[in-house]
């Protein structure tokens, strides 16, 4: 098993590499000088030279390619051209935001979609698999952002004065303002790695609200991401409920499912205690990489509902031209596909030990 | 802030170390984020000892240099003069603004260089800044300490969204207490609703396409460039039909523009009145200048609602299918960031048209006609004219009424006869509010002040705006959205009257000039503390305004150190670039 | 898939009705039923986009209000600039087709020639071809196109180009896994043998055998493409304002949602359906194709 992450680490090392050298390459493809491409067309030629010798944009390109590694490795990801403030400081606000709503869409589409699937495969053929496929595929198809707006229309305006009406924006109501994990604990005084541990999970306003007890923000932080969640996680579910339809078929019609079969077991305790465990293994696997339609799809859902998540910020940072900002996140954002990718993989070896041996 | 740093090396970008295999190579801790200058913190303890009365510059500054002020300086504590060039009919309306509030010395001494003071400014105002939850909305607390009336709501919440249809549903469904600019088709569902009240707002603004005459940008191509010809801006200006924009694409309560400056100003609408639209006319003025044919350019816009502009691409378009229409001219949308653009404009190198607008900060010619075509003014519109300038000078310095009309005239009819621009339209707009709101306003300046507002029998007064504010240090912003949040924050020696246009002591208890008009002294409020309780003095006044002054100042940085609105109001900075 | 080990001299006969037992098979497919139904009428549209459309998509009409809701006379309402909602609709049909095959079909072939030199090439090549297909493989596919687009500046050739940039890897993939399964087979070697070029291998032996996943590859990513330029144009970076795309149309009247809805709905609509047009067709070519899906 060590071996396999050993190997799997190696691997993902030219990759990332890849992945660093793209985004460093990104200002640096832009046309013209790169100082006033990325400050403006005002920037004097002293506030160019200060700009070159920072980024050591006067070397030749391996060694800015080091710098700039060098800079990464010490957590520095520049200085937003626009909020003139660390990129590092942003993404700590608004990851956050992010990862709830891909958290908790990652959950619904799991459960929805996993339980689509088995209806589907037990009932093969029948009205009901018909349905459940066109529905996930009517999932992939609809744009999240048509999707966003239509609930928010829905929820927001023509179910406005029915329990059913669910805010179309923001995330908390005005009226609340939520403590922090620290504050609420008590623990004003803490400083260090965990305080900012503690900051950057108390903006998960869910998670804030269920460890601290602050049961009103919690719920009214629910209420406000039902929309965006229920928007995002559809082509995820549509995924993970036909991934799991054909792979929990294909596991039916082996073997030792027939032999569980032609000992007298039901068909439901054979679904469930045999077929499903292995059918899930590939599920893990689209589970993960759902991940890159979810971080898509989180922008457009963040723009449409107002949330200032990472894809708020990346889509704010396109429209000011501001590329540091694009930089910082976007490589976050890869970074972190890659991390998760990584996790699954492992989940996955670890599970089904053929992988390990090939 | 250097927090995030040390995390990030565990959470995000600790894998390259793992992945590298370099182990705990570099450490998280220590080092500032961006400059290694940064002063330590700020010490807020009012600073005690004899007043050393400020003097800026030491010597007053040699007029030829093209600004207004000569010399500002501190008598004693309670006094300062501000020494003109030029006598200013409209000097107390322009300290009034918002961009002209007193900071205090040491937040300035020590906040500038880091950007705190864009974020966290130190004010006077009756709300002080709580949490800038970036992205999402800003909170304030009342100032415990504020010299005049108390605020009313204990909390004021500063949100945005860019949807006017988000904004009513915001206050429809109660999260909000009052909304900037309505939709356009809303109005009535406002009126209709008896949980909400309706504020109509005069169009002190003015929505304008603009021409850039010589695009500042190097090695650029004026052969053949057409809005270098005055021909063709005057067929443009002939050759749209603005009934038709205003009827069809403004809110209520809308008027076509006879000027550039609103009716409703002193001489505004002295000269002729702006060209009637005539297709036929137009195209033939265009042929004698050359292009029968019409050309292609760029049209340039930001995608930013503003109480002139409610439907920004929506009117880009249609402006683009008069242009192809009755000129065949053919116009491409550029759609830029709202920053981007301003910030593009103001440095001329928006080559060929652009859409942008004006709203009153107070309500006089000299904020309209001197801002867009005076000596101050940006390179928004390429070149100069120099008959416009001129009679702008002798309007801002003339205090008799007879003399001020003739310089309007003349400006008026060489604006029509250069055409830097076409002005469009007057837009009307409302502000909404929950209807157990008092004391509501919808100020015609988009000024409105929140401490006097009473939420209902809520103590959080909720206000959703268009945009986020850009930054919170005024000196050196200049859209309504960041203006309208310092207003809270920060005072000038000098306010505007509530829901009104005239210019009101603040920090001055009066500011009074003497017999011709270019020294004017200001006798100011004593006893007033700032947020962190330093005292407000005189010497704050100076420094406040030196640093926007004089471009060598060593604090003239703001947040991308442009200052706006100081050389467009006071004619120059002090110590200006070598103009390129 | 029994053509792809089958001797040269056969492989020549089998082609035509494997085509026929797959088209069969395709069209007894009910998923494929209906995407091949909505595609029809996505060409229709497209195709005869002026004869079924009554104005012109950037006709401003003068005897209509702004953003009136359905009517006979206009069936999707008008836009905010006076234009007829249907008719830009219809046209947006042929500027999603458009986007949909040039965009895949730029994929395909820069994927194809890459997946096709790193199988047959192997070594080192290979390992530095699949590398790169992997870092960008790394990134989600809008946030890379958002990355591309913000270097390109945003356009709707530009926003394309993007998203035909970011979908090469999955083609190049393919290709080098249908190389990888045919380089050892007898009758390449055999061609080999015979004195045939490499190129003449590739192209004449070893394409032609990968055409299948390539087609079910491609349709779907037809379905993936028109979405994604449709994001890009929501978010301001694809076409510009004039243009009948629909991706545009909905993000330029997102504003107006709760008050004239139609403006978003039928563009949504027309969008929903076309790419789950794609979408059925492709997952039925995909099952027709799959024995262990059969029946």
């Amino acid at each position: 098993m060590l071996r396999f992450i050993a190997r799997r680490l190696l691997l993902s090392v030219p990759v990332l590499l890849g992945i660093i050298f793209l985004v460093f390459a990104l200002p640096r493809l832009l046309p013209g000088d790169p100082c006033r491409a990325l400050l403006g067309e005002r920037a004097t030629d002293e506030i160019c030279d200060a700009f070159e010798v920072r980024y050591g944009l006067d070397e030749p390109i391996p060694i800015q390619f080091g710098i700039y590694v060098g800079q990464l490795a010490r957590g520095d990801l520049g200085d937003s051209i626009r909020q003139g403030r660390p990129v590092i400081e942003i993404l700590g606000e608004r990851l956050p935001v992010t990862l709830e709503l891909a958290l908790l869409a990652l959950l619904l589409a799991t459960i929805v979609g996993i339980t689509l699937g088995v209806l589907s495969a037990t009932r093969r053929n029948s009205p009901v698999d018909v349905f459940t496929m066109f529905i996930a595929n009517a999932g992939v198809s609809i744009p999240v952002f048509v999707l966003g707006l239509v609930l928010a229309w829905l929820f927001g305006v023509v179910l406005r004065d029915t329990p059913f009406a669910l805010p179309p924006s923001g995330r908390l109501s005005a009226a609340l303002v939520p403590q922090t994990i620290p504050q609420a604990w008590g623990m004003e005084g803490l400083t260090g790695p965990l305080r900012d541990i503690l900051d950057f999970v108390s903006n998960m306003f869910v998670i804030n609200g269920l460890v601290t007890g602050q049961w009103a923000i919690l719920g009214d932080a629910l209420r406000h991401l039902v929309l965006p969640v229920v928007a995002l996680s559809t082509i995820p579910m549509a995924i993970i409920a036909r991934m799991t339809r054909s792979s929990l078929l294909d596991v039916m019609g082996l073997d030792y499912i027939r032999t569980a079969r032609a000992k007298g077991l039901g068909p439901r305790p054979v679904v469930l205690r045999h077929a499903l465990r292995n059918a899930l293994l590939p599920v893990v696997t689209i589970i993960g990489l759902s991940l890159g339609a979810l971080t898509s799809g989180a922008i457009l859902t963040e723009t449409i509902f107002n949330l200032a998540g990472v894809g708020k910020t990346l889509t704010e940072a396109i429209l000011g031209r501001d590329y540091i900002v694009i930089q910082g996140v976007t490589l976050v954002v890869a970074l972190g596909y890659l991390l998760v990718n990584l996790v699954v993989d492992v989940s996955y070896a670890y599970l089904d030990p053929r992988i390990r041996l090939s | 802030m250097r927090r995030w740093k040390a995390f990030s090396l565990t959470m995000v970008l600790g894998l390259i170390v793992a992945a590298c295999g370099g182990g705990p190579a570099t450490s998280a801790s220590g080092e500032p984020a961006s400059s290694d200058e940064v002063p330590p913190a700020a010490s807020t303890a009012p600073s005690s000892g004899p007043f050393e009365a400020m003097a800026y510059p030491e010597e007053p500054a040699d007029c030829e240099y093209g600004g207004e002020f000569s010399q500002i300086r501190a008598v004693d504590e309670s006094t300062v003069e501000f020494e003109l060039c030029y006598p200013d009919v409209a000097f107390l309306s322009k300290i009034a603004f918002s961009s002209f509030a007193i900071h205090d010395t040491a937040s300035l001494e020590n906040d500038m260089v880091n950007h705190r003071v864009l974020a966290r400014p130190n004010g006077t105002g009756p709300y002080m800044i709580s949490e800038w939850i970036r992205g999402d909305r800003i909170i304030m607390q009342a100032n415990p300490n504020y010299w005049g009336d108390a605020p009313i709501a204990q909390t004021l919440v500063f949100r945005w969204s860019v949807e006017a249809a988000q904004r009513l549903v915001e206050l429809q469904s109660g999260e909000v207490d009052g909304i900037d600019n309505v939709g356009a088709t809303d109005f009535e569902t406002v009126e209709n609703d008896a949980n909400l009240q309706l504020l109509e707002r005069e169009g002190l603004n003015t929505f304008y396409v603009g021409f850039n005459n010589h695009p500042k940008i190097d090695g650029f191509d004026m052969a053949d460039y057409p809005f270098a010809n005055e021909q063709v801006r005057q067929a443009i200006a002939m050759g749209i039909d603005r009934q038709r924009i205003v009827d069809e694409f403004m809110p209520r309560g809308s008027v076509v523009a006879s000027h550039f400056t609103p009716c409703s100003i002193d001489f505004a609408c002295v000269g002729d009145e702006w060209y009637g639209f005539d297709a036929t006319a137009a195209k033939a003025m265009l042929a004698d200048a050359g292009y029968p044919d019409g050309f292609e350019t760029n049209l340039y816009l930001r995608d930013v609602v503003r109480p002139y502009l409610p439907e920004p691409t929506v009117v880009a378009q249609e402006i683009v299918d008069q242009l192809k229409t009755n000129l065949n001219i053919t116009a491409t949308i550029v759609v830029q960031e709202s920053g981007t653009f301003i910030d593009n404009a103001d440095a001329g190198v928006l080559d060929g048209m652009h859409l942008l607008g004006w709203g009153a900060d107070y309500p006089d010619q000299t904020n309209f006609l001197d801002y867009h075509f005076g000596g101050g003014s940006s390179a928004q519109f390429g070149d100069k004219f120099d008959d416009i300038v001129e009679a702008l000078q002798v309007g801002a310095s003339s205090p008799a009424a007879a003399d001020r009309e003739a310089a309007y005239t003349d400006a008026n009819n060489a604006v029509l006869e250069h055409v830097p621009m076409v002005p469009i339209s007057h837009a009307g707009s409302a502000a909404a509010y929950k209807a157990d709101v008092t004391d509501a306003q919808a100020s015609p300046l988009t000024n409105e002040q929140f401490a006097v507002m009473g939420p209902g029998d809520r103590d959080e007064f909720v206000w959703m705006q268009n945009a986020e504010p850009i930054g919170l240090y005024c000196a050196d912003e200049s859209d309504g959205e960041s203006l309208r949040a310092c207003d809270q924050i920060q005072e000038g020696l000098y306010g505007y009257e509530i829901g009104g246009t005239a210019p009101i002591p603040a920090l001055a208890e009066e500011c009074s000039p003497n017999t011709d008009g270019t020294l004017w002294t200001c006798n100011l409020r004593q006893g007033v503390t700032f947020h962190n309780g330093a005292t407000f003095d005189a010497n704050d006044v100076v420094l406040s305004y030196a640093v926007q002054w004089d471009v060598e100042h060593p604090l003239h940085i703001g947040r991308d150190g442009s200052f706006t609105y100081f050389s467009a109001l006071f004619g120059s900075f002090l110590n200006p670039p070598a103009a390129e | 898939m029994t053509a792809v080990t089958a001797p040269e001299g056969v492989r020549r006969e089998r082609p035509a009705s494997l085509w026929r037992d797959t088209l069969g098979t395709i069209a007894s497919q009910r998923s494929a039923q209906v995407g091949l139904v909505l595609l029809t009428i996505l060409f229709t549209l497209a195709i005869f986009a002026p004869i079924i459309a009554p104005f012109e998509p950037t006709q401003v009409l003068r005897d209509v209000s702004r953003r009136e809701g359905p009517s006979l006379a206009h069936l999707m309402g008008t836009d905010a600039n006076f234009r007829d909602l249907f008719s830009r609709v219809v046209f947006g049909a042929q500027t999603s087709l458009q986007i949909g095959f040039v965009t895949v079909g730029f994929a395909i072939v820069i994927g194809t020639v890459l997946g096709a030199i790193a199988g047959y090439a192997g070594g080192a090549i290979d390992n530095i071809i699949m590398r790169i297909m992997d870092v960008f493989l790394a990134f989600p596919a809008l946030v890379l196109a958002i990355a591309i687009v913000t270097v390109l500046g945003p356009g709707l050739i530009n926003a394309m180009l993007a998203i035909g940039i970011v979908s090469i890897p999955v083609y190049a993939r393919v290709m080098r896994a249908s190389v990888l399964s045919v380089r050892g087979n007898d009758y390449i070697t055999a061609s080999r043998a015979l004195g045939e070029s490499s190129t003449g291998i590739l192209f004449r032996r070893i394409l032609p055998n990968s055409l299948t996943p390539l087609i079910v590859q491609g349709t779907l990513g037809i379905a993936g493409a028109i979405l994604e330029v449709a994001a890009l144009s929501f978010l301001g970076l694809g076409a510009d304002p004039t243009t009948a795309e629909w991706g545009q149309m909905i993000g330029a009247e997102r504003n107006q949602v709760f008050n004239s809805p139609h403006l978003i709905l039928f563009p949504g609509l027309a969008l929903a359906l076309s790419v789950l047009g794609f979408n059925l067709l492709g997952d039925g070519i995909r099952d027709a194709l799959d024995p262990r899906l059969n029946r």
